[in-house]
Parts: C-alpha cells; structure tokens; sequence
C-alpha cells in the first residue's frame, strides 16, 4: 500500500469510529481477532478500533461476559505468589524446565520507573539483554510491549519476560486454572496460548525493530499454572508457532480490510459520542441501520468470541439462516444458507436450483426415511 | 490415639486380608459374612474415633505492641527489605499472629508523612527500598537505620534477600526448643524454593536449609555488594534526606506510594 | 451429525418445539434416581461451593460452604455430601442375584444400582474432581478427615470415570442425555444450557420454545445450571454475603450464604426433575435392560473391591494410558451405536441414509435352497427384497436385521433397488428352515451391516480382568502421606 493510499484508507477507518478515540486491545482481543476470520463486519470494527461492547449495548443487545470477582481476585493471589521473593517459585520452575544456571537470578521490575516511561525502558532493557551486556537480568517483570494494528498502537502487559542469558527469550504466562495430575482444560491452555503468541510476536517485532534476530524469542511459552488442588505453581513449555501463523494471517488480513470498505456508503459511521448523560448521541435505530450494511457471519462460536454476537444471533434469527444451527448442520445441509429453503428442498415444495440437486435429493430421501420411521 | 483405635485397626487389617484370601479361593458365601464382620468393625472404628476429644484450638496470643512496631520486629529479624506479604507470614509464624495485609497497605505513606512533618523525631521509619533507578521498588519495607546499601537493590538483590531472610528464618527457628508448626511450613515453603535446601515435601531441616541457602548466597554475594554500593551511592550524593528514605516518585504520579 | 437430524433442527425451528430423533429411550431411568447439582467457585479448580442433591422431588438437601477458600469447611461439606451420598448407594449393595457363568464361577450381582444425575458434562467432570480432591484422604494423621470423605472420593470418581463409558447410565448429564434424544432449533453448543434446551422440549403454554429458551438464557430469571455460578450473582450477591460470614461466622450468615445459593440452585432442581419426567416418558429401548445389566455389574465389582479393602483409585498419570482407554472407549462407542440403531428405526434410517442399511418388502423367496453336495450339503434360503434405499452394500457382504437376533445373511446381488440375500444363521439345523424363520414374501424386512458382537456373546469379563474404566485400576496404587496431606486449597 503506498503511502498515500494508506493515509486514505486510516482516514476512512477513523470515519468508521466516529469521533471516540480507537480502543485500544489487550492480547486478549487480539487473539480473538482471529476467531471468526470470515466476517466482515467484525473485521472492519476491529480495524477501525470501534468499541464492540458498548456499540452492542447501545443497539440494545449487550454481550452476555461477565467475570466473577472471585476469578479475578484468584487470578491475581496466583500471579503474585508466583512472583514474590523476587519470583523465588518461578525460579525453581525456570531452573527445571530451562535449566538455568544457579547465578541467573536476576529481576528487574520494568515499572520502577513512571508508567509513562515503562515501554521505552522495556525496549531499552531488551536491547541491553540482546546485546548480552552485564547486568542483564533473567526476570524482566512488568514489561510493557506495543503492536500496531491498523494504524493504531496496541499495548501489551505480558505477566514476565524470561531471558536465558547467552540464549532465547521466553514468555512466562501465568494462569491460575489447575494443571491436575499432569491435566488441565484443553480449552483453557488454548486459549492461554493464543494470548502468549500475542506476546511473541510482540517482542519478535521489538527485537526485529532493535536489529536483533526475532527468532531469539522462543515458540515455546511458559505456561504456569497451579498445580493439583494446591497453590504450589507447576510448570510446562507450549509450543505456540500454530497460534503464531494464524495471528500473523489474520494482523495482515486487517490490512486488507481495505477491500471490504470499498461496497460501503461513503457516510458509513459507527459513532459513539456520548452525550452529556454518557449515553451516545445517535440513535440505537441509526446505529443498526449502519451496522448491517457491513455483512457478518454468525456462528454459535461468535456466542463466547464476539461482543457482538447477540445482536449478528438476532439478524441470523430474522433472516432464517442455517448459521444458527453450527457449521455441523450447515455442511450437513451442503451449505444451503437459508432454513425455508433447505425444509423446502426436503419436503419438496421447492425446486432445486442448478447445483443444488444431489443435496436436494439427499434431504428428500432424510424426510422420507424420518416419516417413515416415526409413523 | 486410644489402645481400642489400634485394635480395632488391626483387626480391620487382618479381617480384610482374609476377604481377598477368601475372595481368591472363591469361597463367597465365606467372603460375604467377612465383609459383615468387616464392616461392623468398620463401624465401631468409626464410633470410636468420632468420640475421640478434639484437641482444643490455640488461644491466639494478643499482642499489645502497635502495628508498626510488630512490623519493625519481624523486619529486624529480617534484616533485608521485605514485602508486607512476607511480614505477615513471619508475625504470624513466630510472634503475635494478629497482624493483617490490609493494616500495612498506608503505613509507608504514614510513615514519610511523618518523616516529612518532624524529620528524625522517631528512633526509626519504616521506609522504602530503593531501585536502581531511585524509584520506591513496590511493596516492600524496609527499617531507616539500615545502612543505605541494605536498602537499595541491584537486580540480583531479590534473590539476595530471599536467600538471607530464609536463613535468618531457619536460624531462629533452630534457636526454639519447640519450633511452632506455621515457622515449620514457612521454612519449608521458601527452602522449596533453593537448590538442596529441603527434601521433596518434608518438613524442612533449619541446619540444612541455612547450608544451601549460604552456597547458593554465595555465588552471588559479591556482584551484588558492588551493584548495590553503586546504587547507594547515588542515593546518598544525589537525594535529599526524605527521598532518601522513600524514594523519588515526582516522575511517578500515577502509582501509589506502597 | 446426521442430515436426518440437521432436518430435525429445521422442523425444530419452524414448529417452535423441539423434534424427537429416536423412537425409544437408550438410557436407563432409574425408578429411584439421585440428583445432585454441584456449584463451584468461579477461579478454582476444585473448590466446592453447594451442592443440592438428593432423591425426593421435594426434599432437595442443601449443602454450603460459607467461605470456600476454608479447608475444613470444604471437608466438612464433602462429609455431608457423604451422608447423602453414601446410604443411598448402601441401599443398593445388599440384595443380590447370582449370575450363571458359561465356563466360569457364578457370581453375585446386585439388582440395581444407584444412578446419579447431574445438569452437564461440567457437573460430571466436577463430580470427578471432587473424588480427586477427597479420595485419598485419611481419617488419621495429619490433617485427619472424617472416614466418610476418603469413601465418597473413591465412589465419586467411580460415577465419574464410569460416566465416560458410552452407553453406561450410572451417572448421566441430563442435557447429555436429552440431547440424545430430542433436537432443538439452536446450536449444539446452546443445547448445553438445560434451561434453554428444556425450554425448547417443553416451552410452558403459550410460549414457542425459541422465545422460552431465550428467556433461560437470562442468569436473573435462570440462573445456570454450575458448577459455575452467573458472575453477576458472584459479584453482587455471593461476595458479599461470603465477606459478611468472614466477619462474623455466625449462623445468620451461614443462612445468608445458603439463602443466596438456594435461589441459584432451586431452579435446577426443578428442571432436573422435569427432564427425568419427560425422559421417563419415552418408551424404552429393548437393549437399554442389557446395558444396565453391565452397569449393575460393574457397581458390583466395585463395592466388592471396597469390601476387600483395596486401595483407591490411582491418581491418573496423563499420556501412557490414555491412549489404550481412548482405543477402549471407541470400540465401547461403535458397539453402542450400533446397539441403538438396532433398537430404533428412527435411528436406522441414518444408516439406510448412507447406504449401509436398508428396509424394503419381501417379493421372492426359496427357503430350501442350499449349497454343496453330500455331506457339506447346507441349507442357504434365498430372499430378494425391493426397497427405495440407496444401498451400497456389495455382493459377499454380511448382514443382520434389527428384528430378528440370532439372524445372519450375506448379499448375492444388488440391483436397481432389488437385493438378493442368502440366509446364513438362524433357520436352525434342519434340511428344512424352521418355521418363521425366513421371511415370506410381503413381509417388511430390514438389513444393516452393522453388526455387533453382543449378538454372539453377552460374556462380561471376569471380576478379575476388570478393566478400570469399569472401577478398577489396572494395577494396585498404595496411596502415600504425600497424597492424603496433599493441599486442597
Ligand atoms: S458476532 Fe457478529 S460481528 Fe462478531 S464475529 Fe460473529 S458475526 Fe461477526
């Protein structure tokens, strides 16, 4: 993309949010951006920083995430004993797993300094680490990573940094879900992972900005979790180089959104100025009408993925999609997209249109064998 | 436990030792009545150590010595700077054990609020420990009339003062005649942590905890002598007597000073 | 997924009501069901918060744990899950048949088991963890528990591990099973909110069930069925009252604890009894008593190896076993599948869908036809059936039918929708076939060639070679100090 070009296509996503400032997005949502590829309208609202949660919320279909107190406050009792004593216990793990040496002890907490200053002293520590100068610490706690995502800058908090000294970077995750007898929750450690590779890439992107070899920051992430029924924290390597590829794909994807732009009305906005009383301006009804002209793709996944996913279930409703149903039922039913037309096909009311016929048959011979069988 | 739990508990034994046997031999009706017998005898097992006395809960000890005095006892016990959660698991290990994290949360701001208004008024202050960038290092205490080098930190000073405060934990543990249990796991919860220091999940030995603990101090005692000298040094030539003790946080207004 | 069900979903839709897609039932029911709704608290592994169980629609037993992070409160409450939990299994130990083997001992088996219901896979995964977290505990040294605990540990993982054995009904998720058997107008994935997906089966009058499940979906009018409670409840609700007994651990503030989770737990109570009366209501499948039959077997063998005093289930070491129980199960899935095909037209109709069944009516038959001379001389009847079924079974390929057991043949010819057969078992061993056993023309017949070995032998293995996901660990696990002083924080 030339410059020029570039700077119209900023200006046009900047159009899109309105006047609120972009969102900015954790590795959280980052990760996620990646979790429904094929839509459109998630896409273009990610890309022009638009806050999915309150535009939801506004058109009066809030997302259904909440996080229970109890969660949050365990999450943080576990990253502190992980960390306290100059992160004593992730030693230990770090000296198993990694096999440190016994003078790799040292700790540099990146928020002694003011939190304006906290992402140019990470870059300047990494460097120093790089360069494999004296003083370099193994624990880089606090640091602060950026990534630019369509013109705007993202901030990072991974939990810490390890660094081998003579050797490679790792990013320590730490999770407060149990690893019990050598098992956690599959969802859980994927979810984990999508958020680490955030991080890598993060710092692969430092260290390329640097002048040092990106692939000093290792694919495996340290996951750590506590261990059994305990508060003792295990340890384990997760390899994330999938995640890796799919976040790659999908960041330069949001570049692209440029092509999706191009069908929509020039006066296309999702603006969410408040009022005085907080509230936006605009009306939920003006609102609505702008979001649909941007296409999604609903998918019962979007229900745990997508601040938006109450309000694309309701459009899929109106519009009788197999979208409702899962991707399952939808190959099931060789991809015809409505559910009038697919009953119709069965039930032989409709005729099928060209390429439809062996599906048609199909569902003709499933409504036959069904009454059959239930008479 | 009573002479009629540990009868009970060998007959249980015996009695299901001759079930498998008569299991194996397949004689069932036998191995049925045995399983009767076993359990009635289960049962009375279970009587009898529910009607056991409970042994009555400890008294917690009041202590009438006012927070910052109780955290300045287990800082001198310490000797290094430590984080509030580590003063209140040794209050709590060795002396008063009514010390809570909540009490701790304002005492470094009361205290520089009162080292600002009548400096030097009190025999010591409960003070901040400097980073290497003169910034407080978050959460942790530290005692005024320390010299300036114990109250600065280089990037190996973490790991420093963990291995010092485990020593001096095991070395007053080693002093008691009946180290109390809570001392015992906390001990042992930090040996864990330090290479040879304790055995898998055992209770941790005080004599060998503090032998580990000094040869893995030892590799890093000197780098950490100079980083810290370096650092104090700066402190003294470069701050006035208040940030000094609390540190510079003009350039950090949006954290808390503890 | 089938296409037949896909075309449920969509009748699903259009009708408001959820659509039946089996014409029997293929679980147990049992007459005398516990139900049990564990609640955990949000963040933790395992840390039990309520749990409302019992076995009387009207007599729910409320069990809390004030402040969750408090070890001797979670072992006080895992005592008086015990004290619910154990009698009603006890119940079922003491009457007892004996089994006639064929070249082996006979042996004792209970008449019934206990069968536990729980809302989700969730709660049963929870159950497990629960009987992880307790069953190696001891009621001396220590941190002593009470006797009860260690026991309900090794009898919760044994409902836990079972659950995992398809076709087995000793512990069943309701949503699990009422999915078996009905299909709603969502996703899969919404069908595992019982709210929802009874709202679907059973909307009250007047309510179409898409506008009752979108009412279950709202936590403030039902509130999820756990273990994980609704986050807006923890913050605004449970907190508090957590935070008010941590000041003052009187019994107001245990009440208000429980008063809090009862409103939690309440609703499901209700729910999970409706989905036994609507599961009840279906007729049951010819094979279900087979299966119970097994699980009663199994429930034996365990009882019997905790009358022997073994020790607890082994903790489970991740990769090495994992694999051969993976094999295991899937052989036990396959055989159940085609357990239920045969028992339910409905069901068959996928397999005739995809050609490896078919239905049609008898047009021909020579019941005396037979191969080979002399001695070797053998009765082969011959059948052709016409059906409308796309078949895609070829010559040579062995066939059973769903109504007759005992009854084998083999596919001679397949052509434009006329399928010869040539009869192979169950004729007897006449030179004549004994009566009824080929089918005359104008007779309605079915074939599949999904066979499975229960036919031949219903032989369990011996109480020996139990294999453990029938309770038992493969080898013996001497529990040490570490395990029963193991944290439970
Ligand atoms: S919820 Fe809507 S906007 Fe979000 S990913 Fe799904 S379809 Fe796209």
């Amino acid at each position: 993309m030339n410059s020029l070009r570039e700077r119209a296509f900023l200006n046009r996503l900047d159009e899109l949010r309105g006047t609120m400032p972009a969102r900015p997005h954790d590795a959280r949502a980052i990760a996620a951006l990646a979790a429904n590829p094929g839509c459109a309208r998630r896409a273009v609202m990610d890309a022009a920083g638009v806050d999915k949660d309150r535009a939801a919320r506004h058109v009066g279909f809030p997302a259904p995430f909440g996080q229970s107190q109890f969660a949050i406050t365990r999450g943080n009792v576990f990253e502190s004993l992980v960390k306290e004593n100059g992160c004593a216990e992730l030693l230990r793990l770090l000296r198993e797993l990694l096999g440190l040496s016994v003078a790799q002890v040292g700790y540099r907490d990146v928020e002694s300094v003011g939190s304006h200053l906290r992402h140019s002293h990470t870059r300047a520590l990494i460097d120093r680490a790089a360069r494999e100068d004296d003083g370099t610490a193994v624990f880089y706690d606090h640091p602060l990573f950026s990534l630019e995502i369509a013109g705007h800058t993202s901030y990072l908090e991974p939990d810490v940094v390890a660094f081998q000294i003579g050797g490679r970077f790792h990013i320590v995750e730490i999770k407060s879900f149990g690893m019990i007898d050598g098992q956690a929750e599959p969802d859980k450690v994927a979810a984990a992972a999508r958020q680490a590779a955030v991080y890598v890439l993060a710092l692969r992107t430092l260290m390329a900005d640097l002048g040092h070899d990106p692939e000093r920051v290792s694919h495996d992430v340290v996951l750590v979790c506590p261990e059994n029924f305990a508060n003792r924290p295990t340890a384990a390597l997760v390899d994330v180089r999938k995640q890796l590829s799919v976040l790659g794909r999908q960041l330069t994807r949001m570049t692209r959104v440029e092509y999706l732009l191009e069908g929509l009305p020039d006066d296309l906005t999702f603006d969410l100025a408040p009022g005085e009383d907080g509230v936006p301006t605009r009306s939920a009804d003006e609102l609505t009408q702008a979001l649909l002209q941007v296409p999604a793709r609903y998918a019962p996944d979007c229900l745990s993925t997508c601040d938006m996913c109450m309000f694309c279930r309701h459009e899929a409703r109106a519009c009788g999609s197999t979208d409702l149903l899962g991707r399952q039922i939808r190959d099931q039913l060789g991809g015809v997209s409505g559910m009038h037309e697919a009953l119709g096909l069965a039930e032989g009311t409709r005729e099928a249109v060209e390429g439809q016929e062996e599906i048609a048959r199909l569902l003709r011979l499933a409504d036959r064998l069904r009454e059959e069988s239930l008479r | 436990m009573s002479d009629s739990l540990d009868a009970l508990e060998r007959r249980i034994a015996g009695l299901r030792a001759e079930v498998r046997r008569a299991v194996k031999a397949k004689e069932n009706s036998l191995a049925r009545s045995l399983r009767g017998e076993l359990r009635r005898a289960e049962q009375a097992w279970d009587a009898a150590i529910s009607s056991e006395a409970p042994t009555p809960a400890r008294e917690p000890e009041t202590s009438l010595l006012p927070i910052r005095e109780q955290v300045h006892q287990a800082l001198a016990m310490l000797g290094v700077p430590t984080s509030a959660k580590l003063i209140v698991a040794v209050n709590d290990a060795f002396f008063s054990r009514e010390l809570r994290g909540s009490q701790l949360t304002s005492l470094r701001r009361d205290e520089e609020r009162s080292f600002r208004g009548d400096p030097y008024a009190r025999p010591y202050y409960l003070c901040a420990a400097l980073t290497d960038r003169l910034s407080p290092a978050r959460g942790l205490l530290a005692d005024s009339t320390w010299p300036a080098e114990s109250r600065v930190l280089g990037p190996l000073s973490p790991r420093v003062d963990f291995l010092t405060s485990t020593m001096r934990i095991a070395e007053h543990l080693a002093r008691l005649a009946e180290p109390p249990a809570g001392a015992v796991r906390l001990l042992s919860r930090m040996a864990q942590n330090i290479p040879g220091a304790v055995e898998g999940f055992a209770p941790a030995d005080p004599a060998t905890a503090i032998r580990a603990a000094r040869a893995e101090l030892e590799v890093h005692r000197a780098t950490d002598a100079a980083q810290r000298a370096e650092v104090a040094a700066r402190a003294t030539r470069q701050l006035p007597d208040a940030e000094r003790l609390f540190g510079v946080t003009a350039m950090n207004t949006l954290r808390g000073a503890c | 997924m089938s296409a037949l069900t896909a075309l449920a979903r969509l009748r699903a839709v259009r009708d408001g009501v959820a659509q039946r897609i089996t014409t029997v039932r293929h679980c147990h029911i049992s007459d005398q069901p516990l139900v049990l709704i564990p609640l955990k608290l949000a963040g933790e592994a395992a840390a039990p918060l309520a749990a409302m169980v019992g076995t009387d629609p009207g007599h729910p037993r409320l069990l809390v744990v004030p402040q969750p992070r408090n070890r001797d409160l979670r072992f006080a409450f895992a005592a008086g899950l015990a004290e619910v939990l154990l009698p009603y299994i006890e119940g079922f130990e003491k009457s007892t048949e004996t089994v006639e083997r064929r070249g082996g001992e006979p042996y004792e088996r209970c008449l019934d088991a206990p069968q536990i219901l729980v809302p989700n896979r969730s709660a049963a995964s929870f159950t497990g963890l629960l009987g992880r977290s307790t069953r190696f505990r001891r009621a001396e040294g220590p941190y002593p528990v009470h006797p009860s605990v260690p026991l309900l540990g090794r009898w919760l993982t044994y409902f836990a591990d079972r659950s995992q054995q398809p076709g087995s009904s000793v512990l069943l998720a309701a949503t699990e099973a009422l999915s078996l058997h009905w299909a709603t107008g969502q996703s899969g994935l919404e069908d595992a909110n019982l709210a929802a997906l009874l709202g679907w089966i059973d909307p009250p009058p007047g309510m179409s069930g898409h506008r009752a499940a979108e009412e279950a979906e709202d936590p403030l009018l039902w509130p999820p069925a756990g273990p994980t409670t609704d986050p807006g409840f923890d913050n605004e609700v449970l907190a508090p009252a957590i935070r008010a007994y941590e000041e003052a651990p009187t019994d107001r503030a245990v009440d208000r604890v429980s008063q809090a989770l009862r409103t939690q737990l309440d609703p499901t109570w209700r729910l999970m009894w409706r989905a036994v009366d609507l599961l009840r209501s279906l007729p049951e499948g010819s094979r279900v008593k087979d299966r119970w039959e097994i699980d009663r077997g199994s429930f034996t063998r365990f009882v019997e190896r905790i009358a022997e005093g073994s020790p607890p289930q082994a903790r489970r070491d991740g990769a090495v076993g994992a694999a051969a129980r993976l094999a295991g199960l899937e052989r036990a899935r396959a055989s159940y599948d085609v357990q239920r095909a045969h028992d339910d037209p409905l069901l068959m109709a996928e397999y005739r869908l995809t050609g490896e069944a078919f239905a049609g009516t008898v047009i021909a038959a020579d019941p005396e036809h037979s191969e080979g001379e002399g001695r070797s001389r053998k009765l082969r009847p011959l059948i052709t059936v016409r059906t409308g079924d796309p078949v895609r079974l070829t010559p040579g390929t062995v066939v059973g039918s769903p109504d007759r057991r005992g009854h084998a043949a083999e596919i001679v010819e397949a052509v434009d929708g006329e399928i010869t057969l040539k009869i192979t078992k169950g004729m007897g061993r006449g030179r004549t076939p004994a009566p009824g056993s080929v089918p005359e023309p104008g007779e309605r017949v079915s074939y599949t060639s999904l066979i499975d070995d229960f036919q031949s032998s219903a032989a369990l293995p011996g109480p020996e070679q139990t294999p453990w996901t029938h309770g038992g660990p493969p080898e013996e696990y001497e529990p040490g100090d570490d395990d029963a002083q193991e944290e439970w924080l």
